[in-house]
């Protein structure tokens, strides 16, 4: 039960209160005093704001002293430990055991998904250099496409030549311990995740017709994109993740751990037609990476 | 890695200045700079020169600057203390913006004030009921504090 409002809390540091009310400036911090001689702009929210935004940089605080981006291999045993007290999870638990054997645990920051994916796959074409030759290609050509599609090109860049470095490097000395150290490398890490976030965002607004149906809250597919997706330390829905998988052209299973009745664990695959080559952990929340038996 | 990418974006401001405003550090340091927009013309801040404090925080790029007015002006969306209401300067920062597209994007919503989300809403009100007072209030405080 614990973990269960753990993982939920841990990957959401936003409040959903902060969240909702996007139009309330959270911006306010300056000279404070003056405020109190100035009635017409008093904001009853600001002072709520303030306190919630302290709140999720020591939850931001917390989680980055606690955990790494992508901690190191562990057994399923421990994920067994975890629930010893939760029939419920326990029980689920079990079920995953026969077909996998280890788990990544990834940072709860609104990136886990995105950590846990490019990971993963990295570690996986180390082992497939032609899939690591194939993701070179697709990379080299999706900086040109998010330039036409308007994306700056002067930040842009930036982000997209980090990550080429990082698969020009593993094409010469691959190896898991130099994918762990640049997933694990805060500056090199987030970049990553930044490109990620833009290949989304363009996928989405690429098919922003078929992708306008699943979006909720009256929002444009480009309005979503920049709310729910540039941002970082957003978390990934299923649309992120539909989106990802299809515009990089790689299958992804997720296993859903939660309190669904039984014991079997409902699974999915991105796209459905694709046989998954990364299996991630999904528990309320937050994703894991898992590898298989 | 916020340094270097600040850096870059200095090198780029001097290279090619966008032509409403100049971006310099602070004391030499480039996480503390100030900023000075040209009030747009055809607006009631045309004549100006506001100035901006930009603070950027340590894991710059992957959350926004702090971006306020040292000068005063009269605006829906500026609060009195100089706090800028703008989204992207808080929730929905992403980090393929730059100092230059943050400050372009202040230049326009001193041209197009947003009253639906105001800092001010009696600048707002005024904004939306009566546009005369608003242009006539905000072009006197224009030339009582953004005039040299």
């Amino acid at each position: 039960m614990s973990d269960d409002s753990q993982a939920a809390a841990g990957d959401s540091p936003r409040t959903a209160a902060a969240r909702d009310d996007a139009s309330t400036c959270l911006m306010e911090s300056h000279h404070r005093e003056e405020n109190q001689t100035k009635p017409c702009e008093y904001d009853p929210n600001v002072n709520q704001d303030e306190l919630i935004m302290a709140q999720e940089k020591q939850i931001a605080e917390e989680i980055k002293a606690n955990t790494s981006m992508v901690g190191s291999l562990a057994g399923l045993g421990s994920l067994e430990e975890e629930y010893s007290n939760d029939p419920v999870y326990s029980s689920k638990v079990r079920t995953l055991l026969p077909k996998f054997s280890n788990v990544r645990r990834t940072r709860p920051d609104g990136n886990c998904f995105l950590r846990g994916f490019i990971f993963a796959y990295l570690e996986y074409c180390i082992h497939h250099r032609d899939e690591l030759a194939r993701f070179k290609k697709y990379l080299e050509g999706s900086k040109e496409e998010l330039f036409d599609m308007g994306f700056p090109k002067f930040t842009t860049e930036d982000f997209h030549e980090m990550f080429m470095e990082v698969v020009s490097d593993l094409e010469g000395s691959g190896s898991v311990g130099r994918v762990e150290a640049v997933c694990n490398d805060a500056g090199t890490s987030d970049y990553l995740v930044v490109y990620l976030r833009l290949l989304i965002s363009a996928h989405l607004q690429k098919n922003a017709e078929f992708f306008s149906f699943f979006i909720e809250g009256g929002r444009t597919v480009e309005e979503f994109c920049k709310q729910e997706v540039e941002p970082m330390y957003r978390e990934c829905d299923h649309l992120h993740i539909v989106a990802l998988t299809a515009a990089v052209g790689v299958g992804v299973r997720v296993m859903y751990l939660d309190r669904g009745e039984g014991a079997a664990i409902v699974s999915h695959d991105f796209p459905e037609d694709k046989e998954p080559i990364i299996h991630l952990l999904y528990r309320p929340g937050h994703y894991d990476i898992l590898y298989k038996a | 890695m916020a340094l270097k990418r600040i850096n870059k974006e200095m090198r780029e401001l001097e290279r090619d200045p966008p032509g409403q405003c100049s971006v310099g550090p602070i004391a030499n340091d480039p996480f503390h700079c100030q900023a000075t927009i040209i009030g747009p013309t055809g607006t009631p801040f045309e004549g100006g020169l506001f100035d901006l404090r930009i603070d950027f925080p340590d894991d710059y790029p992957f959350r926004p600057p702090k971006v306020w007015f040292t000068t005063k002006i009269f605006h829906p969306n500026i609060s009195d203390r100089g706090s800028i209401c703008l989204d992207i300067l808080s929730q929905n920062w992403s980090p393929t913006l730059s100092i230059s597209k943050v400050l372009l994007i202040i230049c326009a919503l001193l041209t197009d004030p947003n009253p639906d989300d105001p800092w001010r809403k009696d600048i707002a009100e005024l904004y939306v009921n009566d546009r005369e007072k608003y242009e006539s209030t905000a072009r006197e405080w224009t030339a009582q504090f953004a005039t040299a």
